[in-house]
């Protein structure tokens, strides 16, 4: 039973786009699809690609970048409940102020600030592949982004819940509203989805989608007319049974001939028919890709054992590929890494943050080598970024942190304007956070509102990637005229 | 050798006394003549039901249900203990075997195929995606695998208890505590008058948002309550932060208290599945340091209060009752069973009508399932249509319960137990990896899928939800697909040299007919189709089996499954 199927279609299209901004928009906010013709923006033909890294799970970024100075570094360590220590501290989740030759591997400058007493910062000691990056200008940190309707202040927040989006510190909602850029719930689209409906139109290849997942379903990557094409990190495998490279015995091609006849047929029930598209789309891209995928080598060696290195080993193929084969001018992919939820353990454990971090710093450090003038050479052609739902709470539970709001993100990229740090929304919160508890624009256990909007960071994202237009960015992202600045700068 | 190993109710060391046992009224060998007034329409009807209700039809169970009617099959099925599996998998353990998750997997499957209490084993697996645990969790991996496998045998033996019932067993058990860090949670700590930790939120939070009432209010019928024409949130920020103080002082239960060790204990595997100890102030003074649990006045939930003072188990007893009254509960917790069972989109009326069962003072979990299995909605499908995407009535088959399906109506036979005493179902394993789901390890606390979940087209266009759709893409379809291949053309009795870490199907009724194509098929209709294959489909079916005039019998009824079982048709329950 399609229950008021019929209706709600016909209502769909009665509706058309007049009432598309209104009330109605936002209890159906799929309407906002209907009759909104993207605009036909013309990119450059030369090839360009985003990698999102999704951290699932929301990631401690107040553990990821920690002010250097001993000012700021002392209140810091104090909100986090004190520097960790098994023995005399093992609630505390602060890390310990670099010292030695620990200096050299953890410290940058944030080369936006010219002020000596508020520039010095210092990496996780997990991460000294970062440091480097980041003192080699590819890398930038975007701090204190988050879920936001609008630029706030404390008392915009106390004042009205119309002021700030639904459902902070649910990850679902959060990884929703990061992944549309736009704090929205009952949205079906995602910010990555929507830039591949506007750029495809240059991608020569039209059966592969100019968006592609190594980490399965995911929001970000749905457009209006775009899903991700799935793969998974060991790339190709073989329909077992069926024939897969031609020729093939009798018995096979039998099988093989049953199963496209089944898979072509038009069925009546949703289910069936959206199961068959994607066996369809399936066995489609398995002929175009498999040969060509195998016969493409890199000669970066990524580590065993780091699954994230072991998606971007894939991605690194694909954009070879892609490249040599002229698929695609624009592309948009998909990682993801989790068990960043610590709620326990956070500081010690088979698992704790330092392992976490450990596995991120190492794979995109590999990846940044892959894409070098020795092997993919397309360094200034790909930028690497992060999302992670919220940070986390400063003050400890006892052994880890909880949901918060404002994080802070890593791009990365020959393309990015690296060094430095962004924190300037246009808003009225800007820079580094302060991080006592109880400071003016904290909640009580140091969860920060946000002073950058998400839509401001992708919005900045896509319009490297070539949208520029800007009824193209009104529609992508509905609540980027809100904030002051559309462009942050870092690429 | 399938009877139930032991058939214990599940009791508690703390609260809620347990309800009596339901009424054991064994009628597996009462003879019966008479036809029941709700017998199943014909034996298709009788399949399509015990696909909804079981882990697959059989032959003996469609028989069964034509003679007892649905009432009393449900019944029966209601009153049978529970198949458990943690003495099994304990007893592997002690025997040597390597502590892996595949011992538990294996014994998961088992009962899945073999167990008589299917209902209750297929509710347990449906609770299992809401109540989510996993051996993802570094906290639990393989270390905590025997009291994970005893969690899906508390969720067993719950299956049919009262609601509030089930979400006390559920908070209080170590592999949940462990999972979302009630273990060892405790209260503030304050340092010379000020407070430098919290108590975690991670349980307090996912109990409310995912395990019992949701992120909005919501009417009998699951629709959202506006205000203002905006949805109402349950809860706020605040809530969560004064709900964590109730879920504090948790530890093993067998965790010393003289001299107290509260970091201690889990000793044994009792220790490491038994109801937790919770350290408050039934166990310390409030003034000793050993009282863990926060003692503080709470403004929980729809701004209840907990009064200060009490007892952890108390507290915990006032918290949850607080939230299984709330009325978001039948809506949301009906809704999702209904999607394990029957739909991914039920009506709103359909809905409602299982929310006031759930809600009907004396029910529980036995009378919701029945009244979902039994509700029109689920009983007599809509006509077939005949356009492109007319119908979205049904759901997808879960990949694991495409195999189970297939082991069932092919009467598999399980090999025999190795040395440690484990009996081999998985063969290579890697289910989570190929299908995209495996029990007991989903990738995070949502669950393999939301319920939520809108698969871009034909769904979020029409506003439909999809959640086994999150799984298929790609990727899972030619490895799910390999999967089965190596549980049918790999797996099969008669085989020259079979392989012995997986059951053998048993495809005699296939082979008997190798020179008829058309018997064939509509063997597989039968048994995996319940008679629903579509004509176009059995025509396919039947071309391909002629075109393999050149292959053995075994051939021709190895591809005859598999083929239907990669089928669009197949992968929907309608």
């Amino acid at each position: 039973m399609s229950h008021s199927r019929n209706s709600r279609r016909e209502f769909l299209r009665n509706f058309g786009c007049v009432a598309c901004g209104g009330t109605a928009a936002a209890l159906l906010p799929q309407l906002r699809m209907l009759g909104t013709a993207l605009a036909s923006t013309s990119v450059s033909s030369t090839y360009q690609a985003l990698v999102c890294v999704y951290l699932y799970g929301g990631n401690d970024a107040w553990n990821m970048l920690v002010p250097f100075d001993d000012t700021r570094y002392n209140t810091y360590a104090a909100s986090r409940s004190g520097v960790y220590d098994a023995t005399n501290n093992p609630g505390g989740l602060g890390l310990a102020q670099p010292t030695g030759a620990q200096v050299a591997l953890q410290k940058i400058v944030d080369g936006n600030d010219p002020s000596s007493a508020t520039n010095q910062y210092f990496l996780h000691p997990a991460m000294p592949e970062m440091t480097s990056l980041f003192n080699q200008g590819h890398l930038a940190f975007v701090v204190n982004a988050g879920s936001l309707v609008k630029p706030i202040t404390m008392a915009d927040y106390n004042a009205s819940s119309a002021n700030y989006p639904a459902q902070l510190f649910s990850h679902a909602d959060q990884t929703n509203q990061w992944q549309q850029a736009w704090a929205e719930q009952g949205v079906t689209l995602g910010w990555g989805g929507q830039c591949g409906d506007v750029l495809k139109s240059g991608n020569p290849n039209t059966q592969l989608s100019p968006c592609i997942s190594i980490a399965g379903a995911n929001r970000y990557e749905i457009g209006v007319a775009t899903i991700p094409y799935q793969i998974s990190s060991g790339g190709l495998t073989n329909l077992s049974g069926m024939c897969n490279t031609p020729p093939c015995s009798a018995s096979t091609n039998a099988r093989d001939a049953a199963l496209q006849t089944l898979l072509g047929e038009t069925y009546a029930n949703d289910f069936a028919g959206g199961y068959a598209q994607i066996f369809q789309r399936s066995r489609d891209l398995f002929n175009l890709l498999d040969t060509n995928l195998a016969g493409t080598t890199l000669n970066t060696a990524f580590p065993s054992g780091n699954s994230l290195a072991a998606q971007l080993q894939t991605v690194a193929k694909m954009i070879k590929l892609s490249m040599a084969q002229n698929y695609a001018t624009r592309q948009i992919y998909f990682v993801t890494l989790g068990s960043f939820d610590l709620h326990a353990g956070m500081m010690s454990g088979a698992n704790d943050h330092a392992v976490l971090l450990t596995t991120l710093s190492q794979a995109l450090n590999d990846f940044w080598t892959c894409m070098g003038p020795t092997d993919v050479n397309a360094q200034n052609k790909v930028t690497v970024f992060t999302m992670s739902e919220f940070a986390r709470t400063l003050q400890s539970n006892g052994s880890g942190s909880d949901h918060g709001w404002g994080t802070v993100q890593m791009v990365l990229g020959g393309a990015v304007k690296g060094g430095k740090l962004y924190s300037n929304g246009g808003g009225p919160i800007t820079g580094f956070p302060n991080q006592a508890l109880n400071a003016p624009n904290n909640f009580p256990r140091g969860q920060m509102i946000p002073g950058i909007g998400v839509e401001q960071y992708a919005a900045t994202l896509a319009q490297w990637m070539g949208i520029t237009s800007p009824s193209d960015l009104a529609t992508i992202f509905p609540n980027l005229a809100n904030f002051g600045m559309g462009n942050l700068g870092f690429v | 050798m399938h009877a139930a190993r032991k058939t214990i109710a599940y009791v508690f060391a703390l609260g809620f006394a347990p309800l009596a046992g339901a009424t054991v009224h064994d009628q597996v060998f009462k003879g019966r003549f008479d036809i029941p007034a709700d017998q199943p329409a014909s034996v298709n009807a009788a399949a399509r039901f015990l696909t909804q209700a079981t882990f697959g039809p059989t032959q003996a169970d469609i028989a069964y249900l034509m003679a007892q009617g649905y009432g009393e099959w449900i019944d029966e099925q209601l009153s049978r203990p529970a198949t458990i599996g943690e003495p099994t998998v304990e007893a592997i353990v002690n025997a040597g075997e390597k502590v892996t998750n595949a011992i538990r997997l294996n014994r998961f499957f088992w009962q899945a195929v073999y167990a008589p209490d299917q209902l209750r084993q297929r509710m347990a697996y449906a609770l299992s995606q809401i109540f989510v645990v996993s051996d993802q969790a570094s906290d639990i991996g393989n270390n905590y695998m025997v009291p994970l496998s005893q969690y899906q045998d508390m969720l067993a033996e719950s299956a049919f208890l009262p609601y509030a019932q089930v979400l006390f067993n559920v908070t209080w058990h170590p592999i949940m505590g462990r999972y979302l860090n009630a273990f060892r949670n405790v209260k503030a700590t304050i340092v010379g008058g000020v407070q430098t930790t919290s108590p975690d939120e991670n349980y307090a939070r996912e109990v409310m948002q995912l395990f019992s009432i949701g992120l909005i209010e919501r009417n009998q019928d699951f629709s959202p309550v506006l205000q203002g024409g905006q949805p109402v949130p349950t809860y706020d920020q605040n809530v969560i932060t004064q709900m964590a103080k109730v879920f504090t002082g948790f530890t093993w239960s067998d965790a010393p208290t003289n001299p107290p060790g509260f970091y201690g204990g889990g000793l044994t595997f009792a220790g490491e599945y038994d109801p937790m100890a919770c350290w408050g102030t039934e166990l310390f003074p409030a003034s000793s340091n050993q009282m863990r649990h926060d003692i503080t006045v709470k403004t929980v939930l729809r701004g209840a209060t907990i009064v200060a003072n009490q007892t952890c188990a108390q507290d915990v007893t006032d918290e949850l009752a607080i939230i299984a009254t709330h009325p978001n509960v039948a809506p949301f917790i009906s809704r999702q069973l209904i999607q394990r069972f029957v739909e991914s989109n039920p009506s709103p009326a359909y809905i409602q009508r299982i929310a006031a069962v759930f809600d009907a003072p004396g029910n529980d979990l036995g009378d919701v399932i029945k009244a979902i299995l039994t509700d029109p909605e689920a009983v007599n499908p809509p006509p077939p249509c005949d356009s492109a995407n007319c119908d979205g009535y049904g759901k997808l088959r879960e990949p694991v319960l495409r195999l189970t399906e297939l082991w069932r109506a092919f009467n598999a036979q399980a090999p025999a137990p190795d040395p440690y005493g484990q009996i081999a179902m998985i063969g290579n394993g890697g289910f989570l990896g190929n299908f995209g789901q495996a029990p007991l390890e989903s990738p995070t606390v949502f669950n393999f899928y939301l319920p939520d979940y809108q698969q871009p087209g034909t769904f979020a266009d029409n506003g439909l939800y999809s959640p086994e759709l999150q799984i298929t893409n790609e990727s899972t379809t030619y490895t799910t697909a390999d999967t089965y291949y190596g549980f049918t053309a790999k797996a099969y009795q008669g085989m020259p040299t079979p392989p012995t870490d997986r059951p053998l199907i048993d495809m005699s009724s296939l082979v008997a007919n190798a020179a008829n194509p058309a018997a064939m098929v509509a063997t597989v209709n039968a048994d995996l189709f319940y008679g629903g294959m579509s004509a176009s489909m059995q025509s396919t079916l039947t071309n391909m089996l002629t075109n393999l005039s050149g292959a053995t019998a075994q051939e021709k009824a190895w591809s005859a499954i598999y083929v239907a079982m990669l089928s669009p048709e197949f992968a929907v329950q309608r």
